[in-house]
């Protein structure tokens, strides 16, 4: 008998596994689970220079570089992705305190577009990355993807997954306004 | 002609007669009623013909650029290059998926020519039948290729430079080949449950299919390396990355089925092993297929993902995986023959194989989902790297090599080969003093050294064998040289792998690495060699313009060796720009430049390598995949004296 009883270790073993797996898409599903900063090889490392046709403007380009005068931020997202309009009113906010750049992440343009009209447009400028090349380059983990990035083209900050009110005051807010202090004090 | 709606209604065609296909064998089976268990096999052709006719409308489709299928409008253009319109068929969500059911209908159609009727084909025409309506079933009320846009655009939006390449367009249907292939070594094995009939007759069928397989998803897992090599300008082939780890398990797992198999052919042992090998295979070919579509996982590489897709995915499991499992438990014990064989043989060495595969399966498996199991349980978010792998992967794959060498050697049931004693001595005397003349004279880390030993050993060993078998310095080699064809394909096989190591390590260990900003006129040193940077050009192609980075690459004697010349390309039509790494291959090794951003004022950052005998891992993964094909040819029980080793 202890012999068939190993034998339906798989089927115990692959139960645990579908198990894992149906709380973490029910909890996709629901907006319940999020993924929020990630270690990510890019921090501290130049910014990949990124040229993006722009969305809002047919003859031009978004330039992802480090010539800037101020910090910014770059912010992943899609229309087609639930935690994007999530985190809406929070990049409402930021867009207040910071220059923020949208990548439309493998999107169809006219859906950017009527998202970016429905739910409010933060960005600055909004850079088209249809094939998800420039995703690629930067290591994105899954949309919505926020880098802040210095000046002079240094990622200083991942944060992969929606900003929530609780991370935009305990994170966000806090750590832009410390760029400022510093800037200046330059 | 062949319209979209063709193609839909070929696809419900199918749908309805694989639902045909389990139920009307199922009856005959229990009623004994041979015409009607036998429409199993008429009715797989029908639904293979039918896939057939779908997925050549949705190649029409896309050949004439018709954009009033929505998957053609947001996936082609009119002025893509016609193979790259036919390719882009299946480089998204919906077609791959097309592709992939597709070759199931391939499978099907040649497993119904290929074997011989008997219950066994019944029943395992009937398990496929069930993968065939599940996949249809997801295809038509999740992702149907076929609908249609109104009113249709004048011009598609896909017109991606980056994916017009034949590496990215060949890949998936290889990987597909393998990993389908894999399904019907899965529904043999379901059917030799239900018969309780798992014996030499079986394993032979299911050799054949598990090799096929095999060598297919060798392939395909080396032409993703070989395009992230040299498209995505990182100089590396292998990023650990999910999707990456999701072909690579089920590789791991059909190579322990590929061996175990063997065992079951020739002793009708580790029979109840070798079925769970088969279910576990296909599980993680399933999940492979699945991952990058779920939003369970996100990568780099995924599809755009729904999670609404990932429960109907997760219900496919269910049925594919954990059906099967909970009849394995129920019919495994009542399976295979008591073991019978000396410590020191075959079967040893098989089963040695097997289990250090798995462990190496379960490896990936838990680098792969323990960010989602940890982010579940505690919140945390962590991605799991290169790092995590190294130290646990490599170390069970080296044990795994070591006795891959000696595993060969031995013989079937009774021990150790007598004549192969020179062999594993010779090889180990050749390891012993190459490691100590590395530890004397190099600065290699003593990984490096392990591994360059064990790529050593095997190689020896592999060559040892080989040259003892044949012995040229007797007369009557040709009589020898009749060997059946698995114990070359072994050979090719293994050897395949001693080159793959070779690759692997070399390119790693004694790769030199060199980014720098530079004006025009600078020297770069990279290794022995040197390179000079003769400055931007502007260039025209056909339809795009680049920058163009000039290098002149010297030796070490300042000799002029070649140019390369590194491009940034920007595509006016599309407003797109891409990187063209320039490299220069040679078997000796390649040299790798990439152009950075950059201006004539401030200078130009470039990155350079050398990586020495890199070419060799793809070199190694195709002689793997031809010494599966090899095996494919002469079955094993036409057994030769040599390989009984006496």
């Amino acid at each position: 008998m202890a012999r068939s009883v190993t034998h339906f270790l798989p089927l115990i073993l692959f139960a645990i596994l579908a198990v894992i797996a149906a709380i973490a898409l029910m909890m996709t599903l629901s907006g319940e689970r999020k993924i929020s900063e990630l270690p990510s090889a890019l921090v501290g490392k130049p910014v990949p220079v990124t040229e993006l046709p722009s969305l809002i403007d047919a003859q031009a380009f978004v330039t992802i570089d480090g010539t800037r005068d101020a910090p910014y931020m770059v912010n992943f997202f899609a229309s087609w992705c639930a935690p994007c309009r999530a985190e809406a009113p929070a990049l409402a906010i930021l867009a207040k305190e910071i220059d923020i750049i949208g990548i439309a992440y493998k999107d169809k343009p006219e859906d950017s577009q009527k998202f970016l009209a429905d739910f409010g447009n933060p960005y600055s400028q909004v850079g088209m990355d249809n094939a998800g090349r420039a995703g690629l380059d930067w290591g994105v983990y899954g949309v919505p993807e926020t880098y802040i990035i210095s000046a002079d083209g240094i990622v200083l900050k991942r944060h992969a997954g929606p900003i929530d009110g609780d991370n935009l005051h305990k994170i966000f807010l806090p750590f832009i306004a410390s760029l400022k202090a510093q800037q200046e004090k330059r | 002609m062949l319209s979209p709606e063709i193609g839909n209604f070929c696809l419900i065609l199918a749908l309805t007669t694989s639902a045909a296909q389990i139920i009307l064998p199922t009856l005959g089976l229990l009623r004994a009623d041979a015409r009607l268990s036998h429409t199993a096999e008429g009715l797989q052709v029908i639904s293979s013909i039918a896939m057939f006719i779908s997925f050549a409308s949705l190649i029409y489709a896309f050949m004439v650029s018709d954009f009033s299928v929505q998957l053609v409008a947001s996936h082609s253009h009119s002025l893509k290059p016609m193979i790259y319109k036919i390719t882009g068929s299946w480089g998204n969500h919906e077609g791959s998926l097309l592709l992939w059911i597709v070759i199931l209908g391939l499978f099907g159609l040649l497993f119904v020519i290929r074997e011989e009727r008997a219950r066994l084909k019944t029943l395992t025409l009937i398990v496929m039948g069930g993968i065939t309506l599940s996949f249809l079933a997801f295809s038509l009320f999740t992702s149907n290729a076929f609908a249609r846009l109104s009113p249709a655009p004048i011009d598609g939006r896909g017109l991606n430079p980056v994916l017009q390449d034949i590496g990215l367009a060949l890949h998936p249907p290889m990987l597909y080949l393998g990993y389908v292939g894999l399904s019907v070594a899965f529904a043999i094995a379901i059917a030799g449950l239900l018969t309780g009939q798992v014996d030499k007759n079986w394993a032979r069928i299911t050799r054949f299919w598990v090799a096929l397989a095999w060598s297919a998803l060798t392939a395909g897992i080396a032409l993703g390396s070989w395009w992230a090599y040299y498209e995505l300008g990182w100089g590396g082939w292998w990023f650990w990355d999910p999707v990456e780890n999701a072909s690579l398990m089920p590789w791991l797992a059909a190579t322990a089925l590929l061996h175990s198999v063997i065992v079951v052919e020739r002793r009708e042992q580790m029979v109840s092993w070798t079925i769970l090998m088969a279910i576990t295979a296909f599980s993680l070919s399933l999940v492979g297929t699945f991952i990058v579509r779920s939003g369970l996982l996100t990568s780099v590489h995924s599809f755009a993902s729904d999670p609404a897709r990932g429960i109907f995915i997760l219900f496919i499991l269910l049925g594919a995986v954990g059906l099967p499992l909970f009849l394995y438990g129920l019919r495994a014990g009542r399976l295979g023959r008591a073991s019978d064989y000396h410590l020191f043989s075959r079967e040893t060495g098989l089963i040695l194989n097997n289990y250090i595969l798995v462990v190496s399966t379960f490896i990936v498996l838990i680098g792969t989902f323990y960010p989602l199991g940890l982010e579940l349980f505690t919140g945390a978010k962590i991605t799991v790297g290169a790092p995590y792998f190294d130290a646990a992967f490599n170390p069970v794959m080296g044990i795994g090599i070591l006795f891959m060498a000696i595993g060969p050697l031995l013989v079937w049931r009774r021990g150790l080969v007598v004549s192969a004693r020179p062999a594993i001595y010779l090889s180990a005397g050749g390891v012993l003093s190459a490691i100590i003349l590395l530890l004397v004279l190099s600065g290699i880390s003593v990984a490096g050294i392990a591994g360059i030993a064990l790529t050593l050993w095997l190689g020896l060993s592999i060559i040892g064998d080989l040259v003892f078998r044949l012995r040229p310095w007797q007369a009557g080699m040709g009589q020898r040289l009749r060997l059946p064809a698995t114990q070359w394909g072994m050979w090719l096989a293994h050897f395949g792998m001693v080159i793959f190591l070779t690759g692997a390590l070399a390119s790693s260990l004694f790769e030199n690495e060199n980014i720098v900003r530079v004006q025009k006129g600078a020297k770069i040193a990279l290794g022995a060699e040197t390179l000079i940077f003769d400055g931007v050009e502007a260039r025209t192609g056909p339809n795009y313009v680049t920058e163009t980075a000039l290098l002149r690459l010297f030796d070490k004697d300042g000799r002029l060796i070649d140019g390369l010349y590194p491009e940034k390309r920007f595509y006016p039509a599309e407003r797109q720009s891409t990187t063209e790494a320039a490299i220069r291959t040679r078997l000796s090794g390649d040299h790798y430049a990439v152009l950075g951003d950059g201006d004539s004022d401030t200078g130009y950052t470039l990155r350079l390598y050398h990586k020495p005998l890199v070419s060799w891992i793809w070199f190694g993964a195709v002689m793997m995949a031809c010494g599966g094909l090899i095996a494919l040819y002469r079955r094993l029980n036409t057994a030769s004296p040599l390989v009984e080793g006496k």
